[in-house]
């Protein structure tokens, strides 16, 4: 993962987008890469993992080599407007933001273009070797993969098409970017996970994505029988672990990551996170 | 009267299961009552009869007092222009474009449409209780804003940004010339966008007044419901549930309680395995009591932080798949206030 540019981090809500794009950024930090780190999703989700206190649209040094910004809809779009398209004086054109904006609740595609563009424009830039995006969970991701072609359907001509269609080309290049699809070994983000790599399967818009199972419960060998609360404790971890399987076993995934007991921060998560996809190199 | 139970949380934290197991009690109590659910898993849509079913209640063939609904947050915004819009208008309407796609994506349409659904079995009268599962999309919160989300929609302001100024008529737009902005516009969108995007606007107006009136009957209900917050003891979904303490009191009522699902017992804090137990056993025992102080201390600082009455369900291994289990799921928990909820306990 570390060798592309663009890594996006999806998966159903509450599996641990987060975690597993704050350990990656901050394991390509320690390989001395440059990252960038997008929270892409409510605020605080990803700034959490750095204890760096709230993020801004501007990219902040969180850490020596890491930078980390929160996605905003609007100041994405004026900065698009006036750099992108180099409309000039585009403090002027405050209304027609805000008009651009209200379209782009009716357009949806429209919408997602401007944030999924923005990703892909700090690609393009130089000073990344690495963009980390934890994006918007499955239920919503295949709307911002979607959004380039969605343009080009959309819109016949003009300018935001033109540029539609290199960002197709740069989400599904296999080489620059890479989809990981975080799941838990459960019913519904198993199902989820599955229907998502179905919709990719048909639909072209990145290479194969990466399957990382998160919270796995260690197997138990020693199968003496135990007493009291140690025996409680056997007893409902055998029983986790049998069920997990039947759900592990549905799904290719590539990678799985531990669970973590006892952790209480974000911060802690994060770190033992980016220790564990170090170990899985 | 009909008492509502509106069960609230992050993603992926079993308050589908936890709204339907409240109801199972419920029903047993006595109560006539109607769960209303949203995308349950399949072995739970079984346990509740409604694995086959559309938007109607249906009685659950072993207990005639619980009903069950699944709602189909999808056929939202048809609903919505069948509902409010002249015949011909809503036509149209389906089959517009961006009607499609807004309705797809627009995260409060889905609040909406399962909000809309749930007071329309509220104002039935028909049950003591019904129960509400929130539906997932937009996180949680937005169940509670979308009515007045909705309203605004429709309302024009979109059409007022587009416009600059007083809502426009249909004229307004096939005169560009002398506006810049529309000009702009065009460039960068290309040719007609803007005016089939108008258009559309235009139509959807026509339902303001219904959206509007509708919205405040939703708000109505909302704000007379007992709102219930599920989450488990990790991060991300406890700070989910702090945002519902901090917000909710706003925008509808104060929550009456949170519960902690997956909770392990207290009783597992500082165990430790015999000395003559294997490395793995000893391992174990570390593992599980440092995740139950975990817990433990999570739900502790909640109530301290946010005055919140703490109820805790048990971490089972496998998830209630069949009524007998979701039965047993609230016999299982710890201080549900079911008088403040309007259940008594049996």
């Amino acid at each position: 993962m570390l060798d592309k540019r663009l890594v996006i981090v999806s998966g159903k809500g509450g599996v641990g987008k987060s975690a597993v794009s704050a350990g990656l950024a901050l394991l390509a930090q320690r390989q001395g890469l440059r990252v960038l780190a997008v929270e892409m999703g409510s605020a605080g989700g990803l700034s959490a993992h750095f204890s760096t206190g709230s993020l801004d649209f501007k990219p902040r040094e969180v850490k020596p080599g890491l930078h980390a910004m929160h996605m905003v809809r609007s100041k994405a779009l004026l900065e698009y407007l006036s750099l992108q398209l180099r409309l000039p004086g585009m403090g002027r054109f405050g209304a027609f933001a805000r008009a651009f904006d209200a379209l782009a609740t009716a357009a949806p595609a429209i919408r997602e273009i401007i944030t999924i563009g923005k990703v892909l424009w700090e690609v393009k830039e130089d000073r990344w070797d690495l963009v980390v995006a934890d994006a918007p969970p499955t239920g919503q991701i295949g709307s911002y993969l979607r959004a380039p072609l969605s343009i080009s359907e959309l819109v016949p001509t003009g300018r935001i098409r033109q540029q539609s269609e290199w960002m197709q080309e740069t989400l599904s290049n296999p080489d620059v970017t890479q989809l990981v699809l975080v799941n838990l070994p459960e019913e519904l983000p198993t199902t989820e996970t599955l229907d998502t790599m179905d919709w990719l399967g048909r639909q072209h818009l990145v290479a194969d994505p990466l399957v990382l199972t998160n919270r796995v419960l260690p197997e138990l060998s020693d199968t003496s029988a135990q007493r009291g609360r140690v025996g409680e404790m056997a007893l409902l971890h055998r029983s986790l672990w049998s069920e997990q399987q039947d759900w592990l076993d549905r799904v290719d995934d590539k990678l799985r990551i531990p669970y973590m007991f006892g952790l209480f921060t974000p911060g802690e998560v994060a770190a033992r996170m980016s220790d564990e996809l170090d170990q899985l190199r | 009267m009909t008492a509502t139970i509106i069960v609230t949380g992050a993603g992926g934290v079993g308050k589908t299961t936890i709204a339907a197991a409240m109801a199972v009690k419920a029903a047993r109590a006595g109560l006539r009552t109607l769960v209303v659910t949203v995308d349950p898993a399949r072995r739970l849509a079984t346990a509740l009869g409604v694995d086959d079913l559309g938007d109607e209640p249906q009685p659950h063939k072993d207990e005639p007092a619980l009903w069950a609904a699944m709602l189909d947050a999808s056929a939202s915004w048809r609903a919505v222009a069948e509902r409010h819009a002249d015949p011909e208008v809503a036509t149209r309407l389906a089959e517009n474009e961006f009607f499609l796609a807004a309705s797809e994506h627009f995260p409060a349409s889905q609040s909406y449409a399962a909000a809309d659904q749930a007071v329309t079995f509220v104002q039935a009268r028909a049950w003591d209780l019904v129960v509400v599962d929130t539906p997932p999309s937009g996180g949680g919160i937005d169940f509670f804003t979308a009515p007045a989300q909705m309203a605004d929609l429709v309302g024009g302001r979109l059409l007022r940004w587009i416009t600059g100024g007083p809502l426009p008529g249909r004229r307004f737009f096939y005169d560009r010339a002398g506006r810049p902005m529309l000009r702009l516009a065009d460039s960068l969108l290309g040719s007609d966008l803007l005016e089939r995007v108008a258009e559309f606007l235009l139509d959807l107006r026509t339902t303001y007044d219904g959206v509007a009136q509708r919205g405040r009957e939703i708000e109505n209900v909302m704000r007379a419901s007992s709102i219930v917050v599920v989450t488990t003891a990790d991060p991300a979904p406890v700070r989910e549930a702090v945002r519902f303490y901090r917000e909710l009191p706003q925008i509808a009522s104060t929550p009456e309680a949170v519960i902690f699902n997956r909770a392990l017992p207290d009783s597992w804090m500082g165990v430790k395995a015999p000395a003559a137990a294997s490395a793995e056993m000893r391992r174990l025992a570390e593992m599980w009591s440092a995740e139950t102080q975990r817990q433990h201390d999570t739900r502790a600082e909640f109530s301290a932080r946010h005055g919140a009455h703490i109820a805790t369900v048990p971490w089972s291994a496998t998830p209630p798949n069949d009524f007998v289990s979701l039965a047993e799921l609230m016999d299982k928990a710890s201080d549900v206030p079911w008088d403040r909820l309007g259940v008594e306990p049996t």
